[in-house]
């Protein structure tokens, strides 16, 4: 028991460091991470169920936005792209909100065909790091389950 | 509050702050709420500026202090900052993604305490109970000083000197932290607070002394005109003191200018000083019509913009067109034509000149419409008229100015050349402030279009898609969904399969009810 325990809580913290490693997550998400306690223990998992509903939300503006077949209102795609880089730099989705900087970018451009690339680029990545944080919830589970407790990742 | 009420709160402050956290972004509200929690403030939250209002004008005792995001479809942030220091006094904090300065700046000169960039840090919401302290401090120092004040000094004159040279000194401070935006405003570097004449309170003031006459007007009287509370004539001793002088300033500056435009249209006309009496004359018959002619008309919208500072503005003008009517307002509009009240309206959204009530303008232009008619019926020199002799000292004075004025041959220029922005800033220390904030007010009735799509899209989020708030949203909205499918929605779909089932799983309470298989070994 003890050593499927240890086994799964090496598998989460390798999983962690690689959602780092690879640039799925920043420092705001180890700030998120560290505002979790025995007071609010779902608190990492309460935040991105937001986030994610907020992404679903903006990025179906957007959509639709851009989809106009008259003129498309940049200004309300960039009122969109701006609330969500505010959102993902809070919760630390550190690719969804570098896509949102250079989105900006495109819509001040008013450059249609770089939106819609851009749009479909944070689509992907946002349901990316929504499968992957279901993982590594799943992981979480899985060690609580077990009977062991969900390690500390120390990111360096 | 009262003062026993402060100490008691400072021994558990900064535990227990309680703020009002507002943002309509859920995702950053809710990480708001728990990090001020984290901090051991007490937090209410909502997402809409409007609701934050509601509860803040329900009691405004109940927060201590504000946080507030820019970007709101319902409201402006910097509009909310600026009704909250307007109502109720309290510090507001902006919240924003937007790193770029000029925002900053903005936030800045509607009187932020302070400026967050997202996402916010712990670290940066720990301090910010110093905002509070700073404030309430502030205003205990302030009450403290009002009650010391009215204690001391017999008549108004010994309480205004003793207490000028400090407040001088106090309102140079004072004046430059409010156009630095509040940024280092610290009552420890001033030497005494003093009561802070607010706009609604300054106007008041004007009314009395408009109502008083300038020359013959008393802090007592005027103290009791106004009828404030927690006034005391020591303050407004004071104030009066920096009024006069200021228009004294004033005048004396703008008697160069003034000269420059009106008394070379007029200079020309008169062949001496005697003819300053037909000179005077001349300039009453206009005024009926609040029409100036040659180069004083250009002078119009300098003293109208002047008058929303305080009305101090007409002396310049006057100076050449010596007393046409007289009470306390009457000597600053004295020879100025008086322009309809529509005028001054228009030149209230007049963006250099804000905040002048048309209160103030009725009081002021209807004793000078019947005081012109007084002044239509001299026929000779018309200082002396004893019907009019409060303000004989000043009409005196004003002829003195144009007596001067008239032995130099001053080249016309234009009056706006030199701005007299400055003095006008210092003597009323929070004009510079209001200027600031009372444009966007009125101001952002246009802006608002501007921003009409953005806000607007975001209400579109929350609100009925049926509303068709644009011509180009029309199509959009009559479409919805629909029209989705033939375009990136589709691209996305067909792309990912696999991950849109499992957003879907994905939707409501994250990390529960899953199935072992929806694990991936990626690492």
């Amino acid at each position: 028991m003890d050593a499927h325990v240890a086994q799964l809580q090496m598998q989460y913290r390798n999983y962690i460091l690689s959602l780092y490693q690879q640039g799925f997550l920043d420092d705001q998400f180890t700030e998120l991470k560290s505002l979790q306690d025995d007071g609010s223990p779902d608190f990492v998992a309460e935040v991105l169920s937001l986030f994610f509903d907020d992404c679903v939300k903006l990025v179906g503006n957007m959509a639709r936005a851009l989809d106009q077949t008259g003129t498309v209102d940049f200004c309300q795609v960039g009122a969109n792209v701006h609330q969500l880089k505010g959102s993902s730099s809070s919760v630390g989705a550190k690719r969804v909100k570098g896509l949102c900087i250079n989105f900006k970018e495109l819509c001040e451009a008013k450059n249609y065909e770089g939106c819609v690339r851009c749009l479909q680029q944070v689509d992907i990545e946002y349901k990316t790091l929504k499968a992957k944080l279901q993982d590594m919830f799943n992981l979480e589970k899985q060690i609580v389950q077990a009977g062991g407790i969900v390690p500390q990742v120390d990111i360096n | 509050m009262t003062v026993e009420q402060d100490f008691e709160a400072v021994d558990q402050f900064p535990v227990g702050m309680r703020v009002l956290a507002v943002d309509d972004d859920q995702t950053c509200l809710r990480i708001l709420e728990t990090l001020l929690h984290r901090c051991q403030y007490h937090v209410t939250t909502t997402d809409s500026a409007q609701t934050a209002l509601e509860l803040l004008r329900e009691n405004k005792n109940k927060f201590d202090l504000v946080i507030s995001d820019v970007d709101m479809p319902d409201m402006d942030g910097f509009k909310l900052l600026e009704l909250v220091g307007l109502e109720m006094d309290l510090p507001v904090i902006m919240l924003s993604a937007h790193s770029d300065p000029k925002y900053v700046m903005k936030g800045v000169k509607h009187g932020a305490c302070d400026y967050l960039l997202k996402p916010v840090r712990i670290e940066e919401l720990k301090n910010i109970w110093q905002h509070v302290v700073r404030k309430s401090k502030f205003k205990k120092m302030k009450s403290i000083v009002i009650h010391d004040e009215s204690s001391q000094g017999n008549s108004d004159q010994n309480g205004v000197k003793a207490n000028r040279k400090r407040k001088d000194q106090f309102e140079e401070v004072e004046e430059e932290d409010e156009e630095r935006g509040n940024e280092n405003d610290d009552p420890t570097a001033q030497k005494k607070p003093r009561v802070l004449w607010t706009r609604e309170l300054h106007n008041k003031f004007l009314a009395a002394v408009d109502h008083l006459g300038v020359e013959k007007a008393q802090p007592k009287k005027i103290l009791d005109l106004m009828n404030v509370d927690k006034l005391t004539r020591e303050n407004v001793a004071s104030h009066l003191q920096k009024f006069r002088s200021a228009l004294k300033k004033i005048t004396n500056e703008a008697n160069q200018q003034a000269s420059m435009a009106a008394i070379d249209s007029h200079f020309m006309q008169m062949s001496s000083l005697k003819g300053l009496g037909g000179f005077h004359h001349q300039r009453q018959i206009p005024l009926g019509s609040g029409q100036f002619h040659g180069g004083a008309a250009t002078m119009r919208h300098y003293p109208l913009g002047r008058l929303n500072s305080f009305g101090g503005v007409f002396p310049h003008v006057s100076s050449s067109l010596p007393r046409n009517h007289n009470d306390g307002g009457g000597y600053i509009l004295q020879g100025m034509p008086i322009p309809p009240l529509d005028d001054l309206h228009i030149n209230n959204n007049n963006k250099a000149f804000p905040g002048f009530s048309s209160q103030q303008s009725s009081l002021m232009v209807a004793p000078n419409n019947q005081l012109v008619l007084q002044g239509h019926q001299q026929s000779s020199y018309p200082s002396l008229n004893p019907g009019l002799s409060p303000h004989f000292e000043i009409n005196k004075r004003l002829e003195d100015w144009s007596n001067a004025l008239l032995s130099t041959n001053i080249p016309q220029s234009d009056v706006h050349s030199k701005p007299d922005a400055l003095e006008w800033n210092h003597f009323c220390n929070s004009d510079a402030a209001q200027a600031g904030f009372i444009d966007p007010l009125q101001m952002k009735q246009q802006p608002a279009n501007n921003l009409g799509p953005m806000t607007d899209a975001q209400r579109l989020r929350s609100s009925n898609p049926n509303e068709g708030l644009f011509v180009g949203q029309q199509k959009l909205e009559n479409d919805t969904m629909p029209s989705n499918a033939g375009s990136l929605d589709d691209i996305v779909n067909s792309m990912m399969p696999k991950e849109q089932s499992q957003a879907e799983f994905f939707e409501g309470d994250l990390g529960f009810g899953w199935h072992n298989s929806s694990l991936r070994t990626c690492i």
